[in-house]
């Protein structure tokens, strides 16, 4: 009975540790669909990019001999957001900005070809084979009997989970308390009201794309320390995978996106656990069909009003 | 302005032309064409098979070519898509192209091979290992490597002989390769007795592999056998030992790879592999990978030998047969053997390589192997 | 110029941060441990050249902007070349019949590498059109169209593997079978708007492809389905008794039919089976382009555009959504299961790798990049994406890498699409 309930426990723990990253990719989704009702499909390829770019600062800390931990983790967190905040705010300015305010499937192609440029671009700089790197931070507790099962908890799950949860409050804290942050609300109801009002739209929109790509990289960075492993095409199945949470959780809201993470990433490992990992793929979509066919704007999305 | 530019494109014209008529001028060599991925994620494996097939194109003509016609290597990029292998064919019939070294991946080789049987040109694949392609009833189509049928066999009776556990694991990738192995290892299990508690597939690509490890943990599993490639396996051997997992692994030659003790670190010690030969160890091949290392490519590779051996059948071939006709040559193929870098080879009626054996390494943690005895 | 400067120098540090770390630096490993090493001197040149550019083109921009204007004619280029707007409904027959011979004429001309690339980017034009009446003309977001593709490739491998049923007995079974799944897929999601639609049907293409994979004891699994026959055409055959025969293009015929070379006493000739598949190709290409011109022109298709244009105002004429959202949705799938059919005769073996997500975006791309609704559009856009492919074969490295900016630039130079669409429509003559 035990095993049972600790077996249990241990899936839902590394469910929501998967749950977890998925949400904090899936910010980026959903601020840029809030605030101009467009999908950055090239959101999982900053999410990439953000992986190498951690790699490189702690292999290059590794070369100069630093070895005190957090301070390792710190810059390679904020060398990875400043060079991921530039590339979102790149496409922004190349695959956005020009098409702003035509028929929304263009910029949705533009991203798309945005999205393979850059898988082939990091691939020519850095090759096309896996880079690796050894765990920087080992070790968790263990409960159970010694013999029998031991459901397991890393630091680096914990790690993640509290990082989330630290980004996600920021986050929303900084949408409804600060300045920049009213303004967001102001454009994601009406672009063109709050253009007249006063607010350079042009700002905010952009400031959302480097925010998401913020926070894709403190996603990259805590998963490349956790998986240890990147090549160029990692962000494309991280990207699909974030964007059905932010959708599950309802596409424009910050705590959607947190619980849809979490939801696809628990239904996940309980489809691997009790099921078969092959279908834990075909069972999340499935799950993601029916909430939406109950709720079409997903959980926590506000229902649309139809203005006639 | 537009005159310059009309100059230009009667330039490229013009030298468009000469090219063909350069060709024509060549229509001595024998051409064989180099199929595979040059291009696309996989192009590290077309890489190999390059390097193996134009080298042995460089020594031949060096040696004097066959019967006085010199080889030539060109080289046809399928990007390991089936559509693509397809026009590709069709380009290699359309050059006139009689022999084929190619293509890298099984779900390419198949397609481009029906092309090939009805055309008759000849095609030996140094890389493609799934069972099915020399199981048609094909004349013209041979293969420089083992089969996936037979390194599942190879496996299966290694652990159910040596290592004897109690519960395994076979996991796989789900690809054509990977699950084809599992299936196989699996099947000789349950012939050998040994008890199989879980048979799954995971998702190529996948990073996180922790509720599959929570279920072996669960399972009791003692031992796991992984068909597919090194980054998957890679993952799972990290992330087991993290977990606390510690039993042993075993994996077909997709995973023996260096990478795979860059991804898994210390978990990788110990790891079973089957591999072909390291044909660029053996003493005699010395010189071969010498010339190698003077143009600095890396004679390693798994397919660089197979494919050095694709392209010196054929020349061999030609030279006993005393002409190009492939209808003569497939004949010849199967009636003879051939000394090469993997040693004498001789094919049997399906094409396939008679009596190649894989070879069961344990792998270390700084990349390097050992044979088991 | 002077207003210009901060702006230029944040964009040339912008390229800096861009290409420093991916282009200069290179992650490696040495024995396990993972080194950062730097690249060559050039590449660090060429980065530098790349952010001073950058500089001068942000610096000079109105002087830029300027010089373009003067060189750049108005409007769409493909536009201007078009004949005027009341001529162009006799230009474009005469195009059509133009290109039509051209068609014809390719195998005879060009031998069996461009028939062969011809008969793909046949089968793409079959699948843009399709995918052109979810999206441009009903305004549908469909992510999953793949998902149709594969239902008619594989209804034609299984029911010729395990039934021997020929080639034009599958094919309109696998329409109907992809429709089938368009009308059930269809049904419920009907009720989500825009990326909600997207997200679904992308989820249920990818539920295909990981079930044709995972039931291996039905679809060969990742192996695939071989030894998919080429199709065959019926004969009259007098002697030596009248009846109907099944001409095969293959050197050895199959049990019951009779190869063309033999029946017709001539030298066999492999590239035959290139030219005919082709031929057929063209011929349902055709029967497409027909019946979708006919539809578009029908109530329906303009249902369709209404709904498009505006779901509000279109029901409250009266007109019922669901069932114009569900016809869009499974005449388009029929149409995938048309050329999926069509495929797996071309490849002779099928298995789920190619029936991956990224095929659904090369055919949305098609759809978008040739102007959605447009079909001359699309066929021009489909032809230009396997042509690219071809072609794009020697550039190696730096293919998918171009294919991408193709993308972006196209969609910031001509948005409209290469040829947008006109409705037909009549105009008054003024004196």
């Amino acid at each position: 009975m035990l095993e049972v309930i600790l077996y249990f426990i241990q899936q839902l723990i590394n469910g929501i540790t998967i749950g977890s990253t998925y949400a904090l990719i899936a910010i980026g989704y959903t601020m840029v669909y809030g605030i101009i009702g467009m999908i950055n499909f090239a959101h999982g390829e900053v999410y990439m990019i953000g992986t190498y770019v951690a790699f490189m600062a702690i292999s290059g800390m590794a070369m100069l001999g630093i070895e005190f931990l957090p301070l390792i983790f710190l810059v390679a967190l904020l060398s990875s957001m400043l060079v991921s905040s530039s590339f979102g705010w790149a496409i922004e300015r190349i695959a956005y900005r020009p098409l702003r305010g035509g028929n929304r499937l263009i910029p949705l192609i533009s991203a798309i070809g945005m999205s393979i440029f850059l898988q082939n671009y990091v691939r020519l700089g850095q090759g096309s084979r896996d880079i690796a790197m050894s765990s920087q931070i080992s070790g968790g507790w263990s409960f159970g009997p010694e013999d029998g099962f031991q459901a397991s908890l890393s630091y680096i799950q914990v790690l993640i989970f509290i990082v989330t949860i630290i980004s996600m409050t920021v986050l929303t804290l900084f949408i409804s308390r600060s300045r920049m942050g009213r303004a967001c609300r102001a454009v994601a109801q009406d672009l063109k009201m709050a253009n007249l009002l006063g607010i350079d739209t042009n700002r905010v929109i952009a400031s959302t794309f480097v925010i998401g790509a913020a926070l894709a990289a403190v996603a990259g960075t805590l998963l490349g320390m956790y998986y240890g492993v990147v090549n160029a095409f990692v962000g494309f199945i991280a990207g699909l995978k974030a964007f059905t949470a932010a959708v599950l959780g309802g596409i424009g809201s910050i705590p959607g996106a947190m619980l849809g993470g979490i939801i696809l990433g628990v239904t996940e490992s309980m489809t691997a656990a009790y099921f078969s990992t092959e279908y834990k793929d075909v069972v999340s979509f499935a799950l993601l069909v029916l909430i939406l066919l109950f709720k079409p704007t997903g959980i926590l999305g506000k229902p649309e009003v139809e203005k006639i | 302005m537009k005159k310059q530019i009309a100059r230009k494109v009667l330039g490229v014209g013009a030298s468009i032309l000469l090219m063909g008529g350069l060709n024509l001028a060549n229509a001595e060599t024998i051409k064989i064409a180099i199929a595979g991925p040059q291009s696309g994620d996989v192009a590290q494996y077309g890489d190999m098979q390059v390097i193996g097939a134009e080298m042995a194109v460089e020594q031949i003509n060096a040696a004097g070519g066959v019967n006085g016609d010199k080889l030539e290597a060109i080289r046809y990029d399928d990007a390991c898509e089936p559509k693509q292998a397809v026009a590709v064919a069709n380009k290699i019939v359309n050059d006139g192209v009689k022999f084929v070294v190619g293509h890298l991946c099984s779900s390419s080789t198949q397609p481009a091979s029906d092309v090939y049987e009805d055309e008759g040109i000849i095609t030996i694949t140094p890389a493609s290992t799934n069972p099915d392609i020399t199981e048609r009833g094909y004349q013209m189509i041979f293969r420089t490597i083992g089969l996936d049928s037979h390194q599942g066999p190879t496996a299966g009776k290694f652990i159910a002989t040596v290592v004897k556990p109690k519960r395994v694991a076979v996991i796989h990738d789900k690809q054509q390769y990977g699950e084809g192995i599992a299936t196989a290892v699996k099947k000789t299990l349950e012939e050998k007795n040994v008890n199989v508690v879980l048979f799954e597939g995971v998702n190529k690509g996948d990073k996180d592999f922790s509720p599959l490890i929570a279920k072996l943990q669960k399972e009791n599993v003692d031992f796991v056998y992984y068909g597919g490639y090194h980054p998957e396996l890679g993952q799972i051997l990290r992330q087991a030992s993290e977990k606390g997992l510690n039993i042993k692994f075993m994996g077909p030659e997709g995973v023996g790879n260096k990478d795979i003790s860059q991804i898994a670190g210390k978990a990788s010690e110990g790891l079973y592999v089957t591999l072909p030969p390291a044909f660029d160890q053996r003493p005699e091949n010395k010189t071969l990978v010498d010339a190698f290392k003077a143009k600095s490519q890396d004679a390693s590779g798994a397919f660089v030998m197979t494919s050095y051996a694709a392209v010196q059948v054929i020349a061999d071939s030609i030279k006993g047969v005393g002409s190009t006709d492939t209808d003569a040559i497939q004949a010849y193929l199967r009636s003879h053997s051939f000394k090469t870098p993997m040693g004498e080879i001789a094919f049997d009626e399906k094409g396939d390589l008679k009596g190649f054996d894989f070879e069961i390494y344990t792998w270390h943690a700084d990349g390097s192997k050992t044979v088991v005895k | 110029m002077r207003k210009n400067l901060p702006f230029a120098l944040f964009t040339a540090v912008i390229t800096l941060v861009l290409s420093l770390p991916i282009l200069g630096l290179k992650l490696t490993h040495e024995g396990t441990k993972l080194v950062l090493e730097g690249a060559t001197q050039s590449t660090y040149v060429y980065i530098f050249l790349a952010a001073a550019a950058v500089f001068l083109s942000q610096l000079f921009r109105e002087q830029l902007n300027a010089a373009k204007a003067a060189v750049k004619p108005k409007g769409n280029i493909l536009a201007k070349l078009m004949p005027p707007e009341e001529k162009r409904d006799m230009a474009g027959k005469i195009f059509f019949v133009v290109l039509l011979i051209a068609a014809v004429l390719i195998p005879f001309n060009t031998g069996r590498i461009w028939s062969d690339i011809a008969t793909l980017a046949l089968i793409y034009v079959i699948l843009g059109l399709g995918l052109n009446i979810v999206v441009g003309l009903a305004g549908l977001l469909d992510l999953g169209y793949v998902a149709f593709y594969a239902v008619g490739a594989y209804s034609y491998a299984l029911l010729s593997q395990y039934f021997g049923l020929s080639f034009w007995v599958c094919l309109p079974i696998g329409a109907l079978l992809a429709a089938t799944f368009g009308f059930l897929l269809g049904f419920p999601v009907l009720r989500l708007r825009g990326d909600y639609l997207a997200i679904v049907t992308l989820g249920f293409g990818e539920i295909i492809r990981i079930l044709l994979n995972n039931l291996t004891s039905l679809t060969g699994g990742p192996n695939g389905i071989g030894g998919i026959p080429k199709p065959t055409i019926p004969m009259l055959q007098f002697d030596p008794e009248f009846s109907i025969v099944n001409l095969e293009f293959s050197r050895r015929a199959a049990e019951g039919n009779v190869a063309f070379h033999e029946f017709f006493g001539v030298p066999y000739d492999s590239s035959l089976k290139v030219v005919v598949l082709y031929l057929i190709a063209l011929v349902l290409a055709l029967v497409t382009i027909v019946i979708v011109r006919r539809l578009i022109r029908m109530p329906v298709g303009r249902a369709w555009e209404a709904l498009r244009e505006d779901e509000i105002a279109c029901r409250s004429l009266g007109l019922n959504r669901t069932a114009i959202k569900l016809s869009a949705f499974t005449i388009g799938a029929a149409f995938a299961g048309f050329a999926g059919s069509l495929y797996g005769a071309r490849q002779g073996h099928i298995s789920p790798e190619s029936f991956i997500f990224f095929e659904s975006v090369i055919i949305l791309a098609i759809v978008v990049l040739g102007g959605m609704g447009s079909q001359i559009g699309v066929m021009v856009a489909a032809v230009l994406v396997v042509l690219l492919q071809e072609l794009s074969r020697e550039f190696d490295e730096y293919r998918l890498l171009a294919f991408g900016m193709v993308m972006v630039l196209m969609m910031i130079w001509c948005p409209q699409g290469l040829i947008p669409m006109k409705r037909p429509h009549l105009q008054l003559k003024q004196e």
